[in-house]
């Protein structure tokens, strides 16, 4: 895990808004490592100058921060009202079916974070689904299950 | 007064003051309105929603507890459209708690003795909860008439329990997320071992990653444990047991003085202690030691009749035999070849009567008092300021603007103590810690100065000069309240502050630094013990404190204290009723010709002015054959962890030594008479804290099927036998009546003061749902903080807030110089131990069992020019040797220890796990302190030779 104090420290001190708080401090972990290890929480702690629990107070309160290292790719769901609207749902069934899970989560050979997103702030391309951050507009189930397998199929990432 | 306001609560006027809130006032005024997450002495957190209540004129139903008060509120409680809301609210809180215990049709006809009738489904039953009868949740269930079906269905959480860690059973099932422990062990304490984890419907308590507390910082000090209103939280000791009544006692353990409410089962034994709400010395916070460090009381173990060594062997005796040979065989040691020492846990009115018996009956002065070690920590404190006590109150370490903490590990040898600081630490306190070892309060220290082991004295030096240097010394207050102001400054002439950098390894800037805090404080605070100084400069660090106290004024005014850490509980008390060799009861000294006639006008025998022999003396003279005799009360962990030399094999040298104690120790073992003692829960007394409170013990528990006897009957038994008058007091009162008439400190305590000037603080109906420590806590026991010096007079709080009276400061000039080495090649360094609640940078595991266990590296610190010196590399597994021990770890080259000093931290969780699983009877009392010794350092797998 040493491998990742250097990591876990540039990011904290990189963050270059005026306000540094400990929600900041995690994201900007999470951003750089794409998940927070328990070296992240009380390195947070000992940059915001507060405590373990108090971090972690904070950090298991947001559904969106995760502890476990994260699959090789991200594809988010959106099932906000406009998503939810014009066929969110469909997605979602063909993304679960495409990548054999049940609801949302990790595949269990690493390949695939599955997530439902209650806004990706698209609606006007609803529904809307994003793979590794990169939106897809106007999707449908079958472009989803394409490119879910595409994912899935992919030598070495 | 003039600012009160008067609101009224549903048509009842209450006077109350602005600034409160609605819940309160109500509570002040013992109008009940019902709350769970609420507690007194907690911010109010507004969680529950249980105490909403209807304002008239007002919008919708603010929560009681965060809704301030105004004149003219009209406030609407028990009425039907506030009830129906509270029923609603429950209806959601029992969605998540078992609602079986709470709602059951029986419940009103189901006796303790009944078998349940599986109305309910076993995780619900009333009967499976250990807080069962005493569980807040469920009275106040009972309280908002229920309906007895929910609407909402139970959801149970099927969270394994957690039984693994020390003392705490934890099942966070039962827990209806009030935070009362969250909030108590950070807000209270200034812990944060535990926090909220999650939200909304999975939100609960936990700590980061899930932990085991072992490693989150926990110092089971069961805070959260007293505040929960439910079973999630409760003592693993007696945990089903209910209380058949509450006594509030006085603490043994240490001189902090916790109030405690022991609570006892219907067959009269000890099952829990809550400390108390009220009690101005622990403001409802107790430690390791008092939570759970008391279950002794109920040991099978104890001895039970008084036995005596025939043919070598103890053999059981009656009391009288006991006493008739006791007696006998000391009426030939009358004079100094005899000794009396007496215990910490003895009360004033003990180690009064036990002095008495060793001037009056023995005709010596040797008299003491076994955890004594230390009598420099006051004498110069004594000697420039005049009275050999904490100037001010505990808790008024809290409005320090700088507390200074010299060789004094607090957080564990004194806990509350720490709690005070820890929190002004966590607000803008400055903390400044001198210590070689690193202890909790170095992680909450603004400077953390480090000196090499022997170098204190020489580093306070350094300290002083820089102070008067960067001319933040108060010279008009030294001027007008010292006998001679030049003679601080003496000193620090010739001072070299290159050298003290040197010889001390403490930088100038971090020596600068800590002056400036405590010079720029506008007050400031020295809490400070001796713990490894070694005997020669003991004085003068006390007297360098004193000059550091003295040159910036810092006396005579809250927040500006400065506080000795005595050992013992009741230390104080033995010192100020004149159990120590050189002074009578009330500090006056045995050589002064006045003070002695006044005694033997009152005791009406011829006093010996020579003055005695103290612990040490005493132990020596024993092992010197001029001691022949000797009555030691208590056991003490003194006589073997060699702070005392070899006591043991001292006591050995005796021709007689009678043993009073509870349990058959070490030097019991020894013993040519055992006494059985009676515990500090089974006697009447009084204690004296560090703050010079004078409180009472209440003899909480009978003894049974045992013949134990307290020291002050045993004491009187064996003068009668001896033909002494004055020994024939009725009750401990009486004993404190004389006290009071022969020392002017104590004059104006006496029993009935102490009883009748407690006060109902809380005027808590007892029918009402109450936290269980609002239930024992409605009156308040303040006791009387020496000097009283008249009947009627009050006690004093702070001390010299008048300033100087008959005489002014006198300090004395401390001598600032560095131990002398000891040159020991076959041990040629330093071991110095530390101990710490948490450490995050380490990397440690868990081992989980039945009950968890710690298990990691340890690292051993050295400086990189003695691990190269010994070709010893970063990460080599090296053993540390010692006379007392071993240990091996892994060495890590850093700066910050001295050449010559090997640093080993632990895990504060090693030592609770270790307390759990001791098999000592009493191990509370005997928890190994953080002391230096010389060690080698060798690597691991060679011989030693190296």
């Amino acid at each position: 895990m040493d491998g990742l104090k250097p990591r876990i420290a540039d990011a904290m001190h990189r963050q270059s808004q005026p306000t540094v708080t400990v929600l900041s401090t995690l994201l900007a972990v999470q951003d750089e490592l794409g998940f927070i290890p328990k070296q992240g929480i009380e390195e947070v702690a000992a940059f915001t100058s507060s405590t373990i629990n108090e971090v972690w107070a904070v950090a298991s309160f947001y559904p969106n921060f995760r502890f476990e290292p994260p699959c090789l790719h991200q594809v988010e769901v959106c099932w906000g009202a406009s998503c939810h609207l014009v066929g969110a749902m469909p997605l979602i069934e063909a993304a679960l079916q495409a990548s054999g899970l049940e609801t949302e989560g990790d595949t269990s050979d690493g390949r695939l974070t599955l997530r439902y997103n209650t806004c990706l702030g698209a609606c006007s391309q609803a529904p809307v689904m994003a793979i590794d951050h990169h939106l897809i507009g106007r999707a449908t189930p079958e472009s989803a299950k394409a490119r879910i397998a595409e994912l899935l199929a992919e030598q070495n990432g | 007064m003039a600012d009160d306001i008067t609101i009224s609560i549903d048509g009842v006027e209450i006077i109350t003051q602005p600034g409160k809130m609605i819940l309160e006032a109500a509570i002040e005024a013992g109008v009940y309105i019902p709350y769970l997450c609420y507690h007194p002495g907690m911010k109010p957190f507004a969680a529950c929603r249980m105490c909403v209540v209807g304002v008239e004129g007002g919008r919708g139903y603010p929560a009681a507890c965060v809704q301030p008060v105004a004149d003219g509120m009209k406030i609407r409680n028990e009425v039907p459209d506030v009830l129906e809301l509270r029923r609603s609210v429950m209806e959601m809180l029992i969605a998540e708690h078992p609602d079986g215990c709470l709602t059951c049709h029986r419940v009103e006809i189901c006796g303790p003795n009944d078998v349940c009738l599986r109305h309910v489904s076993v995780n619900d039953r009333c009967v499976t909860c250990p807080k069962n009868e005493r569980c807040e949740l469920k009275d106040t269930v009972r309280y908002l008439g229920m309906n007895l079906e929910s609407p909402l269905d139970y959801k149970y959480r099927q969270i394994p329990l957690e039984v693994a860690d020390p003392f705490y059973d934890r099942d966070y099932n039962l827990c209806i997320v009030c935070g009362r422990c969250v909030r108590a062990c950070e807000e209270l304490r200034g812990d944060d071992a535990i926090c909220f984890t999650e939200r909304s419907g999975s939100a609960l308590v936990g700590t980061s990653f899930g932990t085991s507390l072992l490693e989150s910082g926990c110092e089971f000090c069961g805070a959260c444990i007293d505040v929960c209103p439910v079973g999630a939280l409760v003592e693993r000791d007696h945990k089903w047991e209910k209380a058949a009544r509450v006594e509030r006692t006085i603490c043994p353990h240490c001189p902090v003085g916790c109030q405690l409410n022991l609570e006892i089962n219907s067959a009269g034994r000890f099952i829990r202690a809550v400390p108390d709400l009220n009690s101005p010395a622990n403001r409802g916070q107790a430690c390791f030691k008092g939570k759970f460090g008391l279950e002794y009381v109920n040991s099978s173990d104890r001895l039970r009749k008084p036995l005596i060594r025939r043919n070598g062997v103890l053999e059981e005796a009656t009391w009288e035999d006991a006493l008739d040979l006791v007696s006998t065989r000391f009426s030939e040691y009358t004079g100094d070849t005899f000794a009396l020492l007496t215990s910490p846990q003895s009360t004033n009115e003990e180690h009064y009567l036990g002095q008495k018996f060793a001037r009056v009956v023995m005709n010596t002065n040797n008299v003491d008092q076994t955890s004594n070690v230390q009598p420099e920590l006051v004498e110069a404190l004594e000697n420039a300021l005049g009275y050999a006590a904490a100037t001010n109150p505990i808790w008024d370490l809290e409005n320090s603007g700088c507390i200074l903490v010299f060789n004094s590990n607090v957080t564990e040898e004194h806990n509350v103590v720490g709690v005070p600081i820890k929190r002004a630490a966590k607000r803008d306190t400055k903390l400044v810690v001198i210590d070689s070892r690193e202890v909790e309060l170095t992680r909450y220290a603004d400077v953390w100065l480090r000196p090499a082991p022997g170098t204190e004295l020489l580093l306070l030096g350094g300290v002083l000069r820089s102070l008067i240097d960067q001319g933040l010394e108060n010279p008009e207050w030294l001027e007008e309240n010292c006998e001679s102001p030049s003679t601080v400054h003496y000193a620090l002439h010739n001072l070299d502050m290159d050298q003290i950098v040197q010889i001390t390894q403490v930088s100038l800037d971090d020596i600068a630094e800590a002056a400036r805090l405590y010079g720029q404080a506008e007050s400031a605070s020295v809490v400070y013990a001796l713990d490894n100084v070694s005997v020669d400069l003991r004085q003068d660090c006390v007297r360098a404190l004193i000059d550091l106290v003295l040159v910036t004024g810092n006396l005579g005014k809250p927040g500006s204290g400065i506080y000795p850490m005595r050992q013992g509980a009741n230390e104080q008390g033995a010192w100020d009723v004149g159990c120590v060799p050189g002074r009578l009861p009330g500090y006056q000294p045995v050589g002064d010709e006045n003070a002695r006639q006044m005694f033997e006008e009152a005791w009406g025998i011829t006093l010996p002015s020579n003055p005695g022999l103290g612990l040490a003396a005493a132990i020596r003279g024993a092992a010197e054959g001029r001691i022949k005799a000797m009555m030691v009360i208590g056991d003490s962990a003194n006589f073997s962890n060699g702070k005392l030399g070899d006591g043991l094999s001292a006591l050995r040298e005796l021709n007689f030594l009678v043993v009073h104690d509870t349990f058959l120790s070490p030097v019991a073992e020894i013993a040519d008479v055992v006494l059985p003692r009676v515990t500090f829960a089974e006697k009447e007394g009084t204690f004296t804290n560090l703050e010079r409170r004078v409180q009472r013990l209440t003899a909480s528990i009978q003894v049974k099927n045992n013949d134990s006897r307290p020291e002050s009957w045993v004491i009187c038994e064996l003068a009668r036998r001896m033909g002494a008058s004055g020994f024939d007091h009725h009750s401990p009162s009486q004993v404190m009546d004389e006290i009071a008439r022969l020392s002017p400190i104590y004059a104006g305590v006496s029993y009935k003061r102490l009883e009748e000037e407690s006060r109902l603080v809380l005027r808590t109906n007892l029918e009402s749902p109450q936290p269980t420590q609002v239930l024992h806590s409605s009156r308040e026991y303040r006791g009387i903080q020496w000097p009283c010096q008249e009947p009627g007079a009050p006690g004093t709080e702070t001390l010299y807030v008048e300033g100087f009276q008959e005489r002014k400061a006198d300090p004395a000039t401390p001598e600032f110089r560095a131990a002398e080495p000891a040159d020991d090649s076959e041990y040629p360094f330093l071991l110095v131990p530390g101990r710490v609640l948490l450490q995050n940078h380490r990397d440690m595991e868990i081992i989980e069992g039945k009950r968890n266990r710690i298990q990691r590296q340890e690292w051993v610190e050295l400086n990189a020019s003695d691990a190269a010196a010994w070709s010893i590399g970063e990460g080599d597994e090296v053993e540390v040797l010692t006379q007392r021990g071993d240990l091996t770890g892994q060495a890590r080259l850093v700066d910050s220890v001295p050449p010559g000093v090997v640093a080993v931290t632990s895990l504060f969780g090693q030592l609770a796990v270790d307390l759990q699983d001791s098999k000592d009877p009493d191990p509370a009392s005997n928890v190994p302190g953080l002391d230096i010794r010389p060690a080698k350092v060798v690597k691991a797998g060679s011989n030693g030779s190296s």
